[in-house]
């Protein structure tokens, strides 16, 4: 019994913070996978992309869901990120034990937490460019995509694997389905997303350097 | 057939000693028919080192004594056959668990605190008659039962797992899987407002990440990620209704 400990307890601080965590990844994933459909309607032609911008413009979903999806990645971040070892002997030892385990799912963890690190640093950039670049246009996505395609490909690819990868770890945690399948299919879907992604950097990739629309 | 040479590379202290330093410490040995790393070590202790310390005591998986890390995974002794490894095998002991010396072990306090702390009995009101025919369970309830009770607490889940390497006050796999266990037990008076006091946290249900080392390293083969998933489940329900008690002065 410690004083400074029972009075400041609340037992249901952790099942909170695990809940915000749950819910604030679905969530992240959940936009991360729109918002790439969304980029991938460069596909079927920027007039379909422009008119998807301009609409979202319309009714105030851009400016209620960007702040909104900000908020929720702090949450996340902060919730999830209680998980990191801050301190180096605790991070000696993960790293050791990953290496001495080679367990498949503690390195996934390990990736979590690089990934997300780097997510977040990118993620700002992105946003911050973008934003500043307002209103959001297939020609001037398909400029910034030829000069930083590479920066691009990193975000796409660190996202997709974190989201991912994350959403296997919630299903495996709660039990709702076993663990192979559900590996499989969040890699499925990861693929899916992935190469839409790749496809549509590709088509503005190529838009930028012909000069024109398609 | 020519036999295979073994190289073992042991780990090697006595915390007790004051000079002792921690090394590895590499023997030979020549592989016999249907070898498990328990009778190498035996040969070891006995033909080559008698101060090698490890811990066995029914050489068939049944004590959960001899748990080691084999290769860089935790398992039974007793139950790892040589042939199922290279010709070089390193042998540490358990991390998380108090070492006594080289391989050995105290794996017995941290499961008796754990027994305590999941308060590991059938709490009931009834009075017991020495005399009455005894209570009927169905069969389902009672296989899921004594599933969750083939552990041997070995401390393989715990020693794999990366929370409780890192969090000394964390119940592992073992201890989340044995508060699942009363929770099936219809004998069992706990509420869930009883159980998320013991475990809904951080030292229980809420500290694992579900890195799964558990579930991949259990020798006894508990289905600790069903285990665990269930437990997760049944606390958050009982935590989301549980009257909390917050201390305000
Ligand atoms: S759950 Fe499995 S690994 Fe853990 S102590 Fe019990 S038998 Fe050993
Ligand atoms: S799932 Fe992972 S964190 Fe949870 S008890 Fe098992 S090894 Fe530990
Ligand atoms: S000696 Fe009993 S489990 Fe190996």
């Amino acid at each position: 019994m410690f004083v400074q400990k029972t009075l400041t307890r609340n037992p249901k601080a952790e099942l909170y913070y695990d809940l915000v965590e749950l819910f604030s990844g679905f969530l992240l994933v959940g936009f991360l996978w729109t918002h790439m459909l969304f980029v991938a309607t460069i596909l079927l032609g920027s007039e379909l992309f422009n008119n998807l911008s301009a609409g979202l413009d319309k009714y105030y979903l851009s400016y209620v869901g960007i702040p909104f999806i900000i908020l929720v990645a702090f949450m996340h971040i902060f919730t999830a990120g209680r998980r990191v070892p801050t301190r180096y002997q605790e991070q000696k030892i993960i790293w050791r034990h990953a290496k001495m385990l080679k367990g498949t799912d503690t390195w996934v963890w390990v990736f979590q937490v690089i990934t997300g690190v780097s997510i977040f640093m990118l993620g700002a950039i992105h946003v911050w460019v973008v934003v500043s670049g307002w209103p959001i246009q297939a020609m001037t996505s398909a400029e910034r995509m030829h000069a930083f395609w590479w920066f691009y490909i990193i975000l796409l690819i660190l996202g997709e694997y974190h989201a991912g990868f994350g959403i296997y770890r919630q299903f495996v945690k709660w039990g709702w389905f076993p663990r192979k399948p559900i590996g499989y299919i969040s890699k499925l879907i990861t693929v899916i997303i992935l190469s839409l992604g790749i496809a549509a950097l590709f088509v503005f990739y190529t838009m930028a350097k012909g000069g024109g629309i398609v | 057939m020519s036999k295979r040479k073994l190289t073992f590379s042991i780990f090697r202290y006595k915390p007790q000693e004051p000079d002792a330093k921690p090394h590895m410490q590499t023997y030979q040995l020549e592989e016999e028919m249907g070898m498990t790393i328990f009778v190498a070590l035996g040969r070891i202790r006995e033909d080559q080192d008698p101060s090698l310390m490890f811990d066995f005591v029914c050489r068939a998986a049944i004590c959960g004594s001899c748990a080691m890390i084999i290769n860089g995974k935790p398992k039974l002794a007793c139950k790892t056959l040589t042939r199922d490894l290279p010709s070089t095998i390193t042998l540490m002991p358990l991390p998380v668990f108090k070492l006594i010396g080289d391989l050995s072990v105290d794996t017995g306090t941290w499961f008796r605190h754990m027994s305590l702390k999941t308060e590991s009995w059938v709490h009931t009101s009834k009075k017991f008659d020495p005399k009455a025919i005894e209570e009927k369970m169905d069969n389902e309830t009672a296989l899921e039962i004594y599933e969750a009770e083939r552990c041997v607490e070995c401390g393989c889940c715990i020693a794999g797992c990366a929370t409780a390497n890192i969090r000394e006050d964390f119940l592992g796999a073992a201890g989340i899987n044995r508060v699942g266990r009363f929770m099936v037990d219809p004998r069992d008076e706990r509420t869930g407002d009883d159980y998320f006091e013991v475990i809904g946290s951080d030292e229980g249900t809420f500290g694992c990440m579900a890195l799964m080392a558990c579930d991949d390293n259990c020798p006894m083969q508990l289905p600790l990620q069903m285990q665990l998933a269930f437990v997760r489940r049944k606390i958050a329900q009982a935590g989301l209704k549980a009257k909390t008690k917050v201390v305000t002065l």
